[in-house]
This record gives C-alpha cells, structure tokens and sequence, in this order.
C-alpha cells in the first residue's frame, strides 16, 4: 500500500473535527451498565482515559520535532484530538457516575512515571522513536481496548463517542505507519548506526525502562476486567503485520525494534523478558505515590464539560 | 550616513498635546463632493495622511513646494496611529527614535509612548507645518492613472471626485486594511467582535468572558490590558513569538526641560538608539552569533518571568529570532498567569454562536472575541488600480510578488512615489528612519520633476531589475526566508517587505538618485 498524501489528510482531519457537546451526555442508555460491570469499568476507563492523555502529550513532542510543516500541524492535531479523547471518556465516566466531583481519575504509579518521563525528556526524542512508539500504543491498548468496551457495554452513548474517536484514530494510525515508512527510505546501515547512537541515550534508556513495566501493568489490569489475552496480543501483532508490510517499513530500525518488542511482550513463556519486567511492576508498584513528584500543569487541562466560560 | 542625519529645519520644541486638540477639530474639513469638481493641478498629490503622507508634505513644504494635496479616505489625521487605539497600544521602538528628526519632541513621557501620545505628535506636525490646508478629508481613492501625454497622475475618488498632479506619493500604509480572519463559523457568533485596529471604545470589558484570538504585537499589548478589567481573558495562540524585555520608563522632568533647552543633547540620545538598534541587526536580520545571544535573552525573559514548565514549553518559539517581528513586553507574560487569564493552544476547529470550539472537543464560550489578528498585507497587489503608462496596471505587473525600484519607483508608472514600497521593511530599526530616506529621495525626484518640468521620470525596467535581483539573493540569506512563516512572505515564499542590510544601508541606497537609471521626457 503506497504512502498517504500527508497534505491532503492535513485538510480532512480539519474537515473532520467535532466537539464535546455534539454528543447529549444526557441522552437515555447509561442504566445498562450492570451494577457487576460498575467497578471493573470505572478502573478501565480510567486506565483508558490515561493512555489517550499520555499519547496526547506524546503527539506534543512529535509535534516540536517534525521534519515538515504539514506533520508538525498534523500532530498539533493529533496531540489535540487525543485530549479530545481523555475528555470524552472522562465524559462517559461522568455520565457513569464514576467521578466524584471534579476530580480527575488518579493514575497508576506506571502512568505517573511516564507522565514524569513524557514531561522531562519527550521533546528531546528523535522524532521517529515516539513516532514508532507510538503507533504500537494506539494500536494494541487503544485498538484492543476500545473493541472490548464496544463489545461489553451497551449504552448508546459510549457507541456514538467510540465511533468518533475511532474515525480519529484511523487517521493516526494512517499517518504513524506513513511516517514509520518515511524513515525507512534511506540506508538501513546509516540508519541503525544512527539509532544505536540514540539507543545510548539515558534519558531514552530511562522511557524504554518506564515503557516496559507499563506494558506489563496494563496487560495485567485488562485481563482482570476480563479482556481475553489473545485479543491484546492480536492486536498487538497487526503492528507487525501493518508496519512491515512494505520495504521501506520492515527497512526502519525502530519498527524492527519495537516489532521485537511486541513479540517479547506476547510471549508469556519468554521469563528472559517477562520475570525482571513484571518484577520492575511490582517494584514501582511499592512506590508510595507522595514520593512521586506533583503532576505537570497539562495534566490539568483534562475536563469532561463540553462547554466552559473558565 | 545615518538617516538622522537628515534634520533639515528643526521645528521649534513645543508642546504638542495643545496644538493637537485644536488641529483635531479643524480635522474635519472636507473636500467638495461633487463629480469632477477638481481643482487646479498640483505639483504632488499624497495620497494617505499618516506619518508618511503628512512628512512628505512638510519636506515638501521645507524645500519650498507649497502646492500639493493629501487625500485622505478618513475624517482625521494620523493613518495607523488613528486607527490603533486599542488599550495598551504602543509603539515598541523608543520614542525619540520613532519620530521625524526634523520635526523632535522633547516632552515625550515614556521612553515607549503610548499610541495617544503618538497621535498628538501627528496632530502636532499638522498644527505646526500648516498642513490643515493641503489637506481633503473623506476622500477615498479609487483609481490612480497616468497620462503620459500631459504628464499627469489623476486620482479619482469613490465619489467620482477628481484631483490631479504633476507626481503622485502613495502613502496609504501598508497597514491600513484590516479584516476579521477567515475562521470557519466566525459569522455565526451573536456575541461582540472586536479588531484591534477598529476598537470599540464604548464596550465595556467589566465582568465580561473574553477571548483574544493572535498573540503578535497588538495581541500582546492588549492583553495585559483586557486581564485588568475583564471577568475572564482567554488567549488563543497559534505560534507563540519571540518576548523581549522592554526597558520603559517614564521621562523624568529634567530631562524633558533638557532636551527643550539644548536640542543638541536630544539628537546625541537619538544617535544613541539609532546606532543600538542598528546594532540588533546582526542578531535580527542574520543568523550570527549575535542571534543566539538574542534568544538567550529571550528565554531568560521567559523564564524569569515563567514558572511553569508547560506554560513555558507552549510559549517557546520553534523558530530563528527575527523570521517573525520581535515582540517586545514587560506585562504580557505576567498578564497570561493571573487568576483570571488562561492561555489556549489547542487549534481553533471552529466559532460558534456562543464561543470558539477547539481541537480538545471543548466550547469556550465568552461574551467578546478580540482579533488582534494584524492586517491585510498585500504583496501582490495595490490597495486600489493604479494605472501607468500604456495602460499597464501595478497590480498585474506584482501578481507574481511586488517589486520596485530601490523601493520607491516602479518602472512603467512615471512620476510615482511609494513609501514603505516593496522591500522597504525595516526588522530592527524605527519605520521612521526608514521613512525619512524614502521622503527625502521622492523630494529630489519631485523637484526634478518640478525644476526640470519633466513630463515623464520614469525608472528603467532594466535598473529595476538588476536591483531587485540583488535584493533578492541578499534576502536568501536572512532569518525572514529560513523557513518560518510570516506576514513578510508571500504564500510562495517570496519576500517583497523586507529590506535585508542595516539602515544605514538603506538611507546609502536612497541618499544616491542615480538620473541614468531613469528615463525622462
């Protein structure tokens, strides 16, 4: 499948935006969330609603480092959108009764160290590292999570929300596999010499070390609201399958990388991975939460009101 | 040469707020309405009365031409000045610098005046040359043609009113159009809009939800302002500029009485911030060591001024210092952290009936949107058909992008002078340095036209080129044309604003009128 024409996806996604308060909040259907679904949905939410948020903040980096105008506009979208996504799904947990308040859902210690990591060294990435990232994010969590919630809740509010955002998240995914491809266009050695470099990095070798264990934090939290495994892994794979399915996107290092990654992660049998990244869970997982350092000032511009005159 | 070295006939130093009420009311004299009741033709024709127009008449009237006429397509004096009146309005170049050194105030009260102060200063060179006379009111210009058999320009108005002269000055201002921005949805908002250059002195900002969409340089002027008395202030910023810290401070007392008893030491200060500003163009106009120390300064401001990390990141520039105007504030970053303010960076999806709608699916509702979103700059056209000789017209000759010759002249349009001309911009230094080199070399082509009683001077095609092939590659090389986007360029990218070397550059080009680049007749 050849590339999409970056401009012309630039004028439909401004074509395309919608708002909050085109959807009635109000609209009759939030009584079919079953008291037994109440508790494990109010948890996955939030775990949703944390993901877009923290992908928000990534497409903002991806946003100062692109290459071209119409990927930084692009992005500035996106970066948008996915905030647009975090307060729609705060919306429906309102409309749940699953804010108390206006208190905003409290994040896992994993959200709360890549929220920390996104803040201080996000826009010191190369562009195509959080721009391989993050597709494998929004299509594993976001892909496999949004179709579990369709397929187990009923009320017609969370369908119409879903349908938008994930009208949304096709033009992501569109533009993430482009972009991964544009980075496999020059030599594969020059390349991987480049990304080996990057690799050194501390400050990438800190995300890689925050990344991992939320993977496994995740996996963990889905499957105790009862998400089947193969469903993440599947979802997880189509990464590898899209991504690699021309030259130029098998020819990028980082999908390579990350594809790798994912094979790993999928593999409950390899302990290699999985006993010192599940052991690296339950270390930051004994954190106490006032140790961590006060959230960044973006992460209170998530609201669930449509409308606001402050 | 430096262009303050021009002063010619110093005016006495008077107090211009007196002088300028009066000339406020005699401002209304109008011209007679009816179709073609011109008058006798003149030696010029100024077309705008705005610094430009009114300086080129009083050089006029210096050098002894007393027969000219300034249409002006509004009832008062004072082009831009006039019409910027929002709070907070001010000019970001200090203001001994930003005047005529042929006409200098001593009683400035800050070192950056107010557009008030600014204004009564235009009305002050109206009162003090006696330029009410020259002056019609009301008179719009809608066409201007040449005739190349009589060697006249003739304007005609709006109202089919005709004035002719032997010269022509084009001194509307290149930021004298302005209009609400084409942002999807913006007809359908019942609340009150607002345009920086068209404000509404009678709406009343108290307990009001406002919005300001452009943070450039009226953004940032008229924000601090509206956070003083609005119940809440949202700004919406595209792309955030460069913030300079800008030493202001009020003239004290001694110094005015100074520069009234020895007008020497007020040209000695005007030197001073001549050769200061002339110095900022190393950092400005060319990426130089010079640049970095630049934007060092700029995110020392910000930081200082900023705590927060995000807040902070959001008003980052992500380009060269000087690719867009350098904005100059104290109060603007303080303004933007008040209980009462809040800066938006999301895209504007669209404007509703009762707000603006933004990317992150939210509807900020307000009473007023403010559009501090600057002018309609043209680069490649005129503000209205100016036809030259064989019936060519300007606007079609530009539609690639503007050119002229040395700024001023344009080939094929004989006898016409244009101020602020394409690549007349200055980025560093006073508009009004720039201006006095462009009144001063249109002053010797009018009395060459004049003396000589040429019917046609007319600039070579040839010469014209040569120049603006010249200018052009020296712009490649400036922050304007690496790569961001700005007024300056054309959707092209071709830059017809900028001048791309120092003032003192400029003011060498228009010192020396070259007679063999001209053809006369």
């Amino acid at each position: 499948m050849a590339s999409i024409d970056l401009d012309k996806m630039l004028e439909k996604i401004k074509g395309t935006q919608w708002a909050l308060s085109d959807i009635d909040w109000d609209a009759p259907g939030a009584e079919l969330i079953t008291e037994e679904q109440w508790p494990k949905l109010k948890e996955f939410m939030a775990d949703l609603m944390w993901i877009e948020h923290v992908g928000a903040r990534a497409f903002a980096a991806l946003a100062k480092k692109a290459p071209t105008d119409t990927l930084r506009e692009i992005y500035s979208y996106f970066h948008a959108e996915e905030q647009r996504h975090a307060n729609a799904e705060m919306a429906l947990m309102r409309r749940w009764g699953m804010l108390e308040g206006d208190e905003i859902p409290e994040p896992n210690v994993n959200l709360r160290i890549i929220i920390e990591w996104l803040d201080r060294f996000a826009d010191e990435m190369p562009v195509y590292v959080l721009g391989t990232v993050v597709p494998m994010l929004e299509i594993a969590l976001d892909g496999a999570l949004c179709t579990f919630l369709l397929e187990t809740v009923k009320d017609p509010v969370c369908h119409q929300a879903f349908e938008k955002i994930n009208d949304d998240e096709s033009r992501h995914l569109g533009v993430g596999f482009t972009v991964m491809e544009m980075q496999g266009r020059s030599a594969s050695y020059i390349k991987m010499v480049q990304m080996m470099a990057r690799v050194m990095d501390p400050r990438l070798i800190l995300g890689i070390a925050s990344y991992m264990p939320l993977l496994n934090k995740m996996r963990d939290n889905v499957i105790a609201m009862g998400l089947p495994e193969e469903k993440l892994y599947k979802a997880m794979q189509k990464f590898e399958r899209i991504g690699g399915r021309t030259e130029e996107g098998r020819r990028n290092p980082w999908f390579q990388l990350i594809k790798q990654h994912g094979r790993w992660v999928t593999n409950r049998s390899n302990k290699m991975y999985h006993v010192p990244v599940d052991a690296l869970v339950k270390i930051t997982g004994m954190v106490p939460r006032n140790a961590l350092p006060a959230v960044p000032s973006w992460v209170k511009e998530l609201t669930y009101e449509p409308t606001t005159t402050r | 040469m430096s262009t303050t070295e021009n002063s010619k006939k110093p005016a006495k130093p008077k107090a211009p707020r007196k002088k300028a009420a009066a000339a406020r009311k005699t401002s209304a004299r109008k011209a007679p309405t009816s179709k073609k009741a011109a008058e006798k033709t003149v030696s010029a024709l100024i077309v705008g009365a705005g610094f430009a127009g009114l300086g080129m008449a009083i050089r006029l009237k210096q050098a002894g031409i007393e027969d000219f006429i300034i249409l002006e397509r509004g009832n008062a004096v004072g082009g831009t000045w006039r019409d910027n009146q929002y709070p907070g309005a001010a000019c970001d170049i200090p203001s001994n610098l930003y005047s005529y050194s042929f006409a200098p105030n001593p009683n400035w009260s800050r070192s950056f005046s107010g557009s008030e102060e600014i204004l009564d200063y235009v009305h002050h060179l109206v009162a003090e040359f006696g330029l009410e006379k020259h002056i019609r009111f009301e008179q719009n210009v809608a066409e201007l043609r040449f005739d190349e058999k009589q060697g006249i320009w003739t304007a005609t108005t709006d109202k089919d009113v005709i004035f002719t002269g032997r010269a022509a000055v084009m001194a509307q201002g290149p930021l004298a159009n302005c209009s609400f921005p084409a942002i999807t949805g913006i007809e359908d908002f019942k609340g009150k809009k607002i345009h920086s250059a068209r404000w509404d002195h009678d709406y009343d900002f108290a307990g009001k939800n406002v919005a300001v969409v452009g943070t450039g340089a009226s953004g940032i002027q008229i924000i601090p302002e509206l956070v003083k008395v609005a119940k809440h202030v949202k700004v919406f910023q595209r792309t955030p500029g460069w913030v300079m810290p800008r030493p202001d401070f009020s003239t004290p007392e001694w110094n005015k009485l100074l520069f009234r008893k020895l007008p020497a030491s007020q040209q000695a200060m005007r030197e001073l911030l001549y050769w200061s500003h002339e110095s900022m163009a190393l950092a400005v106009i060319w990426n130089s060591p010079l640049t970095r120390i630049a934007e060092r300064i700029g995110k020392w401001h910000l930081r200082r001024q900023v705590k927060d990390r995000w807040l902070r990141r959001q008003l980052t520039p992500d380009f060269t210092i000087g690719c867009k105007r350098v904005l100059v504030s104290n109060d603007y970053y303080p303004a933007l952290q008040k209980d009462n303010a809040k800066l938006i960076t999301w895209p504007i999806a669209r404007i509703s009936e009762k707000g603006i709608r933004t990317v992150e699916g939210i509807e900020h509702q307000v009473d007023c949107i403010v559009f501090a979103t600057g002018f309609d700059v043209s680069h490649s056209g005129t503000p209205f058909p100016v036809v030259g000789r064989d019936g060519r017209v300007m606007g079609d000759d530009w539609k690639r992008g503007a050119q002229a010759y040395k700024s001023i002249n344009v080939a094929g349009y004989p006898n016409l002078f244009l101020t602020f001309g394409p690549n007349s911009g200055p980025g560093h230094n006073s508009a009004l340095v720039y201006m006095e080199s462009q009144l001063e070399y249109a002053l010797k082509g009018i009395r060459k036209i004049v003396g000589e009683d040429l019917k046609v001077l007319d600039v070579r095609e040839d010469a014209q080129q040569r120049f603006n092939k010249g200018i052009q590659k020296r712009l490649a090389k400036t922050n304007w044309n690496s790569g961001c986007k700005s007024w300056y360029l054309t959707e092209d990218g071709f830059n017809a604003t900028m001048y791309p070397g120092f003032a003192t550059q400029y003011a060498a080009q228009m010192a020396d009128f070259k007679e063999d680049d001209y053809e006369t007749a």
